[in-house]
């Protein structure tokens, strides 16, 4: 008997037992003896960072034969030192929902029908010479994902950018993480947070902006509640647009109307400044100050283009210029009282209290996303509260890998592994790794994520490579880019693991590897890589993304430059890729070392992780005392001032609601995998759209009574939830994206920050009916 | 003379009991139809409902708790309160405990269970350790929890319920189980499975975390999945 | 092989001896219920011949009062 059928049977067994013992014995408990302990002879546990979020949690999972059957939390993980939430203890059953996709599938005569895998291999290498020859190379293109495994976006931005020589690549962490990567290079030069989790053991005061941690990185929420009940004065503070189980938490709930949050931020430092509360050693030293253009629009046409331009002022100018922002003058405009404003910058100008300031999309998602990055930058700024120990400002990741595969590999439009397309000297070096001529790489970049939706619905493009994402469901104005990816002589080739939307409008679906059916590396939030092994086989006709890719490259001739074995490509591969990132502000963990430890963090320098950059007490890179801002030609951090500007379409007379959407704690974005798992279905099953109670009552709207919601670009007919676990406030509905039968983005509108280029999904106007 | 007045009274009595019992007649099919249609929920043992988003929103207690009370307490691990005892209380799974230890008839009542049963703690008098109330914003406590004073029943009842929920409905080997039970007027998690207070059984053995609802998700009865392609 | 499940009942108020004894013993792996006097026992035997002589050893128990089967498989 082999060990998976001897503990199956023995599971039956004890099953059974079990039964018996509760039938005799009704109330029977077997208290802390749990059935693994009978089991656990055949249960072996492996390494892996988590599928899911972006706090990259270590999990070890039980392998009993071929199949996963249990999850631990890692207890060597630095991250979550053992714990999960609820979608990482049962993140294995995402491997066996039973539509899995395990065989290729091409749309013949309207309908997809099952074909071998190298058929289909042949005919997306085939239509892909076609388009490149009938309508030229950026006629091709490929979306992916922030949860990429950083090999996949490795071998696709060498392909299309170093091989077929166009920059049409792009991943779905332009609609998630874009204006923290902008924030981060206009404040810094350099992107990704220069603090790390440890930044939560040691804080006095945190701040949530716009994030609702406890649902959305609920690990990392816990450790921060540890924190504050260890020690009696921590405060929390949960400064949000709606109220959630972050603000139950909170010591405060400070709730603000949609887009202020950039004349609050603005009001703090005003507050810092008047009530002298600046921390001019460090300002004098290592900070200069810029302004850039205003009224730079929302992106809504195609063709939009901006280029920003950065003047240097000084602090005269600043204090100037955030006379407009006093505390009582942005509490008419956002609903914050001036006494809280004030309340917030005491917390942030005390200088006995470290304060860690937290945020995701409620920041990100945003038309003035890279403002607001910016400008919660500043408070640290003005404050010298960066860098050290619980001093933070935190951008937080939505995706496992959007760090590690999309900003650190670079595939979006403009980048490379090293620096950007436009530089002379990032494509020399490039060329000289991935052995290309440095002619092929292109040094103009084309289009970003909604640029590329719409030039596949105009016809620029006609070829698309969608991985590890479903844009059929998550693209805002969603209606135009699915009927563009549906037209005529658009070929849509998919890799994928379940039907979802996206795969609805495929020519050819390609069955995937799903997360530990292949080896694997993701870099979370805190820039600390992890990597897994193979963990179970691949089933079916499934194979990995990077194995697809590899595949395609050699038909399409560059054999050469993908010349890996089978058997260690990932390695190789990763040994290939850290060569761009060789520097002591960059350098990533040897392949050994990743293989054995519960991840690393980079900068890896003289084998030490860097935990804290910029601050020569930590960070081997600088090379002043004290604080080195490295990544800016002078030397320092950058402040920017930062105006108000209005939202790109805010309630009226006829659409007099907000429409907000976001995630809740049980389901991952799109729910492919989520809602195949029974008990986060069952927690979870149906969408909703969440109303103030108030606003209920005056529309006649009772608890899960369907209501009508619909803006300028489409409708929807959902049901309400009222007191839930999230309440918006008057005037502003919610709804979580996870059920593809509501397409919520039907009704939510593609108007982006001009540059980082990433859309708003918090913010358009709807209006809101019985239904 | 009397006899008319009566007799036209009976025959408007005789009308009327016609016309009620017509009623009737007409009435049964519908009330045997809608009894063959009546199919009884389930019966499973108490699962909430699909998708319970009521009395989510005051989450705050578990938070406000989990601070307030110490870590002696959270570690707290007497065994007297049993799972037999608990269900012994009730007459359902949710029904109010009543109170069974001796209780000072006075004036303000609600107030003086609160200072125990907010608190927790040993009391030497009764030599246990007290639970805790998951719903303390409910002042008037007598309202709802009684004291047995006889042991005699006047009628025997036939009264039955529901099992209560089976223990150990983890998914997966050491997965965290779902919440078998509604979470109105039990939202506290702190109240019932942690500290010297709580019932032995379903003590958890991880008191020091704070965030319950991160990995304990509610349980339903939502069908599985199933993919309606719109294209 | 043969794995075999049971419910074990020990001699009254000898849960804990029982439990001892019941574990010392190859092959057999216990779960002892918190709040009532029953163990269960699942046992899983590389042969025959092995089988016998737990069956054996396990009627000489003294803590042991009786043994319900609740399930049982052999490999034929």
């Amino acid at each position: 008997m082999n060990i998976t059928r001897r503990s199956f049977i023995k599971s039956l067994a004890l099953n059974s037992a079990v039964v018996a013992a509760a039938t005799v014995f009704p109330g029977i408990s077997f208290g802390a003896w749990k059935e693994t302990d009978i089991l656990s002879g055949g249960i072996q546990w492996k390494k892996t960072p988590c599928r899911f979020c972006g706090t990259g949690c270590g999990l070890l999972v039980g392998i009993s034969g071929d199949r996963a059957v249990a999850v631990k939390g890692d207890p060597n993980c630095t991250v979550n030192k053992g714990l999960c939430c609820v979608k990482g203890y049962h993140s294995v059953q995402i491997l066996y929902g039973k539509d899995r996709i395990k065989k290729a599938l091409v749309r013949k005569n309207d309908t997809l029908v099952e074909v071998p895998l190298k058929e289909a291999l042949d005919l997306v290498a085939e239509k892909m010479k076609e388009t490149i020859k009938s309508h030229g190379k950026d006629a091709v293109s490929i979306y992916g994902s922030g949860q990429w495994s950083i090999p996949d976006g490795y071998a696709a931005s060498k392909l299309f950018k170093g091989c077929i020589g166009t920059n049409n690549v792009e991943a779905n962490a332009r609609l998630c993480m874009a204006s923290a990567v902008t924030g981060c290079l206009t404040s810094f030069g350099l992107d990704e947070p220069m603090g790390c989790y440890e930044d939560i053991d040691n804080a006095d005061v945190f701040v949530t902006w716009g994030n609702n941690m406890a649902e959305m990185h609920p690990v990392l929420f816990s450790r921060m509640l540890a924190n504050r009940k260890s020690k009696t004065h921590v405060k929390i503070i949960d400064f949000a647009t709606r109220t959630t189980r972050s603000s139950q938490a909170a010591d405060k709930s400070i709730l603000f109307k949609p887009q202020t949050d950039l004349a609050v931020a603005n009001a703090i430092c005003y507050e810092i400044i008047r009530n002298k509360w600046v921390n001019w050693s460090f300002v004098k030293k290592h900070v200069s100050f810029h302004k850039g253009k205003t009224n730079i629009g929302y992106g809504t046409q195609d063709h939009f283009k901006f280029k920003d331009k950065a003047e240097t002022v000084d602090f005269k100018e600043y204090k100037e210029f955030l006379k407009d922002y006093t505390p009582e003058k942005v509490e008419k405009i956002s609903g914050v009282s001036a006494k809280d404003i004030k309340y917030m910058a005491s917390l942030y100008g005390d200088p006995g209290k470290k304060v860690t300031s937290f945020w995701t999309m409620g920041m990100n998602q945003h038309t003035r996303g890279t403002w607001i990055n910016n400008l919660v930058y500043n408070i640290h700024l003005l404050t010298g509260k960066i860098s050290t120990p619980g001093n933070s400002p935190f951008s937080l990741t939505g995706q496992p890998s959007a760090c590690g595969t999309v900003r650190e590999v670079g595939t979006l439009t403009h980048k490379l592994p090293h620096g950007v397309v436009m530089q002379e000297k990032a494509r020399k070096l490039a060329a000289k790794i991935w052995q290309v001529p440095v002619e092929n790489i292109d040094p103009k970049p084309t289009y970003h994520t909604v640029e590329m939706f719409r030039a596949l619905d105009r016809g620029d493009i006609r070829f698309m490579w969608i991985q590890v994402t479903n844009p059929m469901v998550t693209m805002p104005n969603l209606r135009r880019y699915r009927d563009g990816a549906k037209k005529e002589g658009r070929f849509m080739v998919v890799s994928e693991i379940y039907p979802t939307p996206t795969s609805d409008v495929a020519d050819v679906v390609l069955p995937s590897a799903l997360w530990i059916e292949r080896e694997g590396f993701f870099g979370n939030s805190e820039r600390r890589t992890q990597h897994n092994e193979q963990i179970v086989p691949t089933p079916g006709d499934t194979m990995c993304n990077t194995w697809q890719l590899i595949e395609v490259a050699r038909r399409l001739g560059f054999k050469k430059q993908f010349p890996w074995s089978r058997k260690t490509y990932i390695e190789d591969i990763w040994n290939e890729y850290i060569q761009f990132h060789d520097n002591p502000k960059h350098r990533m963990a040897p392949y050994k070392e990743l293989k054995a430890r519960s991840g690393i963090q980079w900068p890896f320098v003289n084998g030490m992780e860097t935990k804290w950059r910029y601050n020569a007490k930590y960070d081997p890179a600088c090379k002043q005392k004290d604080f080195h801002f490295y990544g800016k030609p002078d030397n320092r951090a950058w402040i920017w001032l930062r105006p108000y500007e209005l939202p790109a379409e805010s309630p009226d007379s006829e659409y007099p609601f907000w429409l907000n959407t976001g995630r809740v704690l049980e389901h991952w974005h799109t729910g492919s995998m989520t809602r195949r798992v029974p008990i986060l279905h069952k927690a979870v099953p149906e969408s909703y759209v969440e109303i103030n109670s108030d606003d209920a009552d005056r529309l006649g709207i009772t608890n899960g009574s369907k209501v009508k919601i619909s803006s300028r670009r489409g409708s929807i007919v959902m049901k309400a939830s009222i007191n839930g676990r999230g309440r918006p406030p008057r005037g502003m509905v919610f709804v979580p994206f996870f059920d593809e039968s509501y397409l919520i983005n039907e009704v939510t509108l593609d108007a982006f920050c001009p540059i980082s280029k990433q859309p708003d999904y918090k913010k358009c106007a709807v209006k809101v009916e019985r239904a | 003379m009397m006899e008319k007045p009566n007799h036209k009274e009976k025959q408007k009595v005789g009308r009327v009991f016609l016309v009620f019992a017509g009623i009737c007649l007409l009435a049964i099919p519908f009330v045997v139809l809608s009894a063959l249609n009546y199919e009884p929920k389930e019966s499973k043992a108490a699962l909430v409902e699909t998708q319970s988003q009521d009395f989510d929103q005051n989450g705050k207690s578990i938070f406000e708790n989990y601070d307030r009370i110490s870590r002696d307490y959270l570690k707290g691990t007497s065994t007297e309160r049993t799972l037999g005892e608990y269900y012994s209380r009730r007459q359902y799974v949710g029904s109010p405990p009543f109170i069974p230890h001796k209780v000072e008839e006075a004036d303000e009542a609600q107030v003086e269970c609160l200072a125990c049963h907010a608190r927790g703690g040993w009391t030497e008098e009764l030599r246990r350790n007290t639970p805790l109330t998951p719903h303390p914003e409910q002042v008037a406590c007598r309202q709802c929890h009684v004291r047995m004073t006889t042991d005699k029943l006047f009628v025997v009842n036939n009264w039955m319920s529901l099992p209560p929920p089976r223990l150990g409905r983890s998914d997966l080997p050491g997965a965290p189980p779902p919440i078998p039970h509604d979470l109105q007027m039990r939202g506290d998690c702190i109240a019932c499975h942690v500290g010297p207070g709580a019932v032995t059984t379903i003590r958890v053995e991880h008191p020091s975390r704070g965030n319950c609802r991160q990995c304990h998700v509610p349980d339903s009865y939502a069908e599985p999945f199933q993919r309606k392609p719109n294209f | 092989m043969p794995v075999f499940s049971y419910l074990a009942y020990p001699v009254r108020g000898a849960k804990e001896e029982l439990l001892n004894d019941v574990s010392a013993l190859d092959h057999c792996e216990v779960m002892p219920a918190e709040n009532e006097e029953v163990l269960i026992l699942v046992t899983d035997t590389p042969d025959e011949e092995k089988e016998k002589a737990l069956q054996k050893n396990l009627r000489k128990l003294k803590s042991l009062q009786s043994l319900g089967m609740t399930f049982g498989h052999t490999d034929e």
